[in-house]
């Protein structure tokens, strides 16, 4: 009582849980099910939040949750990572010659991504894409900030290294 | 200095971090002052940089096959009718025993006598079929303090939203809506109440439905009684709660051989839909059935009622010895 209708809650995090569990999922059908799955659980723990609980945090942890007893549950891990993507995205808008090398570098970062270690790789979604804070990351994933942040860090080292040799698009004004 | 030297090797993590904006100030500190002497290292902070921003890209770029629009349809859906099942209860103590008070997203639901233990799983909830419930400290707070006052005397009415969906029928749903309507202090039988929602005859399956009312209290079955003046049942037996609320609205009782009996002729009495009320002795009102007939306790009440004293027998002016 007295907090904002869980209704208010799906319209702020829907999209966004939505996209991240589209992300480290290999198949749309499962960030659907997942995502669904995600705020009936929410709906039904809602009440039981505190008041002043961040409630993008809070999302952010139960689908993660719920994702890794997905992956854990089946031998969907090895199904998940057999899975051949095929992605169509649109670019940045960077201009003709950009985009092509934009295209190939992103396809290649997001085969690095998809071939980290589970929690580096939900780490790294959180923090890099997300910008979820190592604190909110931290209990996320139920372990210590430190952790959260050596995830991450190595997660980045990976991807510095997947990336060697490819072309990447550099930005207009260097930084 | 190659890459490869020893003071580069120390560098490198902190470059990385520097590279995803991450490195503490001594850190990025260090590492400024590393690479304007490295060249290797200065192209190594400016690729990790390029990365760390195609990294930080993707969240601006649509994924594929984004569904989400058409997946929070379905999820809006789903959410309405979990809703729609979704229920709080909490068991209170009251002086009447442990009452359970149960509310959905459309009003209270169920106000459920529970054994004296106050366990909760003793409820009759938890064999409804198709319903979740939870347990919760304050949802139904309100109205239990309410009910608390009204236990006291010191409400006569309880304005709650209420479900129905408990009612086990139309004809129940009738019979609760009929009996709801009653006034504070007020008596009258189930026969009375048979009549009102036009079936006279129903006069046993109108007792059978109020003795299965799911919301007990707020919807007044005990001011339904026999057509005898006996009390008859109460949620069960427990004709003593019966007793109890009546007092609370100014109605007395008296305890005859396995019996307990409203008195008839110490309460002012109303017929059919007459505005006006009237000492019991008023022309033919003793010759009546109670199936016509609504009593009051006290001339309170009946006014309270919006009830007019009687210009025959002028019980304002005669009233009844309390």
């Amino acid at each position: 009582m007295g907090r904002e209708a869980f209704e208010v809650v799906v319209a702020n995090h829907h999209a966004e849980i939505y996209r991240y569990l589209r992300r480290v999922t290999a198949r749309a059908s499962e960030a659907e099910d997942l995502s669904q799955e995600a705020f009936l659980r929410g709906f039904r723990a809602y009440r039981t939040l505190p008041p002043d609980a961040n409630v993008r945090a809070w999302m952010f942890a139960i689908a993660t949750n719920l994702y890794r007893n997905h992956i854990r549950t089946e031998s969907r891990r090895r199904a998940a990572h057999a899975t051949v993507r095929s992605r169509s995205r649109e670019n940045d808008g960077e201009g003709p010659e950009g985009e092509a090398m934009f295209n190939e570098a992103k396809a290649v970062l997001e085969r690095v991504i998809e071939g980290l270690p589970l929690r580096q790789r939900l780490a790294f979604v959180l923090r890099k894409i997300h910008d979820l804070s190592y604190e909110e990351i931290a209990r996320s994933l139920g372990c210590s900030q430190e952790s959260a942040r050596a995830h991450v860090f190595q997660a980045f080292r990976k991807v510095r290294q997947g990336l060697d040799g490819h072309a990447l698009p550099r930005p207009e004004v260097p930084v | 200095m190659s890459p490869s030297s020893s003071s580069c090797r120390q560098i490198a993590p902190d470059l990385l971090r520097a590279a995803m904006g991450e490195a503490s100030p001594p850190a990025a500190e260090r590492v400024e002052e590393h690479v304007r002497r490295c060249a290797a290292c200065r192209d190594e902070l400016h690729r990790s940089r390029d990365v760390d921003r195609l990294v930080t890209s993707l969240g601006r770029t649509p994924v594929a096959e984004d569904r989400s629009h058409a997946v929070r349809g379905d999820l809006e859906w789903r959410l309405a009718e979990l809703r729609r099942r979704a229920m709080t209860c909490r068991v209170w103590n009251s002086p009447l025993g442990p009452i359970l008070i149960a509310r959905s997203d459309r009003g209270v639901v169920l106000v459920e006598y529970l054994p004296r233990s106050g366990d909760v799983r003793a409820s009759r909830l938890h064999r409804v079929h198709g319903i979740e419930v939870v347990e919760d400290t304050t949802d139904t707070e309100a109205f239990y303090q309410q009910l608390l006052e009204y236990l006291a005397g010191e409400r006569t009415r309880l304005a709650w939203p209420l479900d129905f969906r408990f009612a086990a029928s139309d004809f129940q749903r009738e019979v609760l809506e009929a009996t709801a309507a009653l006034p504070y202090g007020a008596v009258t039988s189930y026969g009375r109440i048979a009549r009102e929602i036009g079936r006279p005859s129903a006069v046993r399956a109108v007792a059978q439905a109020l003795r299965r009312n799911p919301l007990p209290i707020v919807v007044p079955c005990h001011r339904v009684i026999g057509g005898s003046g006996s009390l008859t049942g109460y949620a069960g037996s427990k004709i003593d709660l019966k007793e109890r609320l009546l007092a609370v609205e100014g109605v007395r009782t008296a305890h005859a051989p396995r019996d307990v009996r409203i008195l008839r002729a110490a309460m002012y009495t109303v017929a059919d839909r007459d505005p006006e009320y009237c000492l019991p002795t008023c022309g033919s009102l003793s010759t009546l059935p109670l199936a016509r007939l609504t009593l009051f306790g006290t001339r309170e009440r009946a006014e309270a009622a919006g009830l007019a004293p009687c210009t025959t027998c002028r019980p304002d002016l005669h009233p009844l010895s309390a």
